[in-house]
């Protein structure tokens, strides 16, 4: 059984196999920091080694290493204005002031920032995905609850999940994410960050992400009831019968017969609320989070780059191609039986 | 529980409307432990309707249901008179298996899981336990050995052989069989036909609803002949089948018998 599957699987193996492999042997190729930094003019060679003697730091030094490819860029401050970039690639270190490597040297300065890399888990990429996975298993938790609600007979039950539906697509969720940041609470006398350690530096942006993650959750909740309602109406009334011709009742009916049907139909509309959600994840600029969206804009305005936003596209093409291969799996793994 | 009762089902007056539409008028039927009845007659008499509301599928309008002599249910005009305590009822509808024309089998379970279900959901019987008799009544059925196979990979026939696996596994003392083999293709209908006699002859109450004459004549101890939702004619298979005393049932015997 075991070998059948790695058997079925054979090309794709290979495939990745050789993609590790490439990768291992142009990481091992790439020249590391300290050669990077031998390549610098002789007047900034002297400035570096005057900083080491120093306390006062004039030279501002940004590495960026990533797996393959790595850059230095290197810029002085006060009188001595210098400013040198260097690109490391296959054991060579090219530099990056101006022509394809100086475009080459920015990309990697973009993606790495964008990336998040070497920073917490709220940034960038990871702000991205981590609040946008969290988002979906909230919205699509939410989101049964609110569509056993919907199709309940009890007119209260049914009316209430309706008028949350009705509020949260009816309202933009720019609105929602600052109704919970700021309205919610002013009113009950409470900031975010309050929920976590005072000495955390982090402690804002911590917060800022709970109450994002909550905005969000909400949202999604409402979107996915529709998702989730009509994945159960799709399920043959002869099921409900069945059931209840063997003397189920309607939780045991819901939770063992229905709704695992239903999971098979609802991931390809998941699916779909995923990626939106993916999305509109970047209206958390508005409460000081920087998620991909956001740090591209910055550095846009900062530093007049506009080339910046190509690698912010390929890093959502990525992102979403990756979790529509996870999509595609998890739906393969439900419909084992058809 | 007692099994001092003369009826095991009885119907008083029993009369379902869908709007304006009455589908059951006046239904009165009794059915004794073991016997086996075929409804038969024109479609849209009203036979699947008054099966599934004995079986509480459909709420009748009005009239009265007894099962093992206990007034189960009484309504009227679309309206509960009376009933049994919710908990009595659940425990006696249990006895009440169920085969429907489409199977409705649970396509994400496996045949032995879709047979060991409820039992363990609903009457919380040890899954082991449970799993040995589910084994002895797909053999019955004649398919021990599609335990492990999803119902998509059955024949029609294979699928109701197990949905009465499924009913069985709750053991019923009556099964309601709802035209049980008109989704099927011709060919495929011996085999059910063959498992829902061995049924009969073991000692089953049955109620079916059926296309299958042949069937009806060989096995029923009772034959009801439905017609715009009332029994037309009531009798044992040899008055029916031989010596129709209604237009209604000569029609009706006529046009299927001729095709």
């Amino acid at each position: 059984m075991k070998i059948a599957d790695l058997k079925k699987y054979s090309k794709q193996i290979i495939v990745v196999a050789v993609i590790v492999v490439v990768c291992i042997i142009l990481a091992a190729l790439k020249p590391g920091k300290d050669t990077l930094l031998s390549m610098t003019s002789p007047e900034m060679q002297k400035m570096i080694d005057a900083d080491k003697s120093s306390s006062r730091k004039r030279v501002t030094i940004t590495y960026n290493s990533m797996l393959i490819i790595n850059y230095v860029s290197l810029s002085t401050s006060g009188a001595n204005v210098m400013s040198e970039r260097y690109v490391g690639f296959l054991g060579k270190v090219y530099p990056a002031d101006e022509g394809a490597m100086k475009v080459v040297g920015q990309m990697v300065n973009y993606s790495y920032r964008m990336l998040g890399i070497g920073e917490n888990l709220m940034h960038g990429a990871k702000l991205t995905i981590l609040l946008t996975t969290l988002t979906v298993i909230f919205g699509v938790l939410l989101g049964t609850i609110l569509a056993l609600g919907k199709i309940s007979k009890k007119k209260i039950l049914s009316k209430l999940s309706g008028a949350y539906i009705f509020f949260f697509r009816g309202t933009p969720l720019l609105i929602q994410i600052f109704v919970v940041y700021f309205t919610v609470p002013g009113i009950f006398g409470f900031a975010w960050r309050d929920f976590f350690n005072a000495a955390d530096t982090e402690a804002v942006y911590k917060g800022a992400f709970m109450a994002a993650l909550i905005a969000f959750g909400l949202n999604s909740g409402a979107y996915c009831a529709e998702i989730v309602r009509s994945a159960i109406q799709s399920i043959d009334k002869g099921q409900f019968e069945a059931s209840k011709a063997l003397g189920m009742n309607y939780a045991q009916t819901m939770t063992r017969i229905i709704i695992p049907q239903s999971i098979r139909r609802m991931i390809p509309n998941v699916s779909n609320e995923f990626i939106m959600v993916l999305k509109d994840a970047s209206l958390v600029f508005a409460i000081s989070l920087m998620d991909i969206t956001t740090i591209s804009k910055n550095i846009m305005t900062s530093e007049g780059s506009y080339l910046v936003f190509i690698p912010a596209l390929v890093i959502y093409l990525l992102i979403t191609a990756l979790f529509g291969f996870i999509f595609d799996k998890i739906e393969k793994k439900f419909s084992v039986y058809e | 529980m007692s099994d001092q009762y003369e009826y095991i089902l009885k119907t008083e007056h029993v009369s379902k409307s869908f709007g304006s539409l009455e589908v059951l008028k006046d239904i009165n039927l009794s059915v004794k432990k073991g016997e086996v009845i075929c409804i038969i007659g024109p479609s849209g008499a009203g036979k699947s309707t008054f099966l599934r509301s004995l079986n509480q599928l459909e709420k009748i309008t009005s009239g009265k249901i007894f099962i093992r002599d206990e007034l189960f249910l009484h309504r009227e005009n679309d309206h509960t008179v009376d009933k049994l305590p919710r908990e009595k009822q659940q425990e006696l509808l249990l006895e009440m298996g169920m085969v429907f024309q489409r199977f409705n089998l649970f396509p994400h379970k496996t045949v032995l899981q879709n047979v060991c279900e409820a039992p363990i959901v609903v009457k919380k019987e040890k899954k082991d336990v449970v799993e040995e008799r589910a084994r002895e009544l797909l053999a019955r059925v004649g398919l021990s050995e599609k335990a492990d196979e999803y119902p998509s990979r059955l024949s029609g026939g294979q699928q109701q052989r197990v949905a009465i696996a499924r009913a069985l596994a709750m053991n019923p003392e009556i099964m309601l069989f709802d035209e049980p083999t008109s989704a099927l293709d011709p060919e495929l209908v011996g085999d059910v036909l063959k498992v829902m006699k061995e049924l009969a002859e073991s000692g089953m109450t049955m109620l079916c609803v059926t296309h299958e004459m042949g069937f009806a004549r060989e096995v029923a101890d009772r034959v009801l002949l439905m017609a715009d939702g009332i029994i037309a004619e009531e009798g044992t298979p040899e008055e029916i089948f031989t010596n129709p005393k209604t237009d209604r049932t000569k029609n009706f015997l006529n046009a299927v018998l001729e095709a």
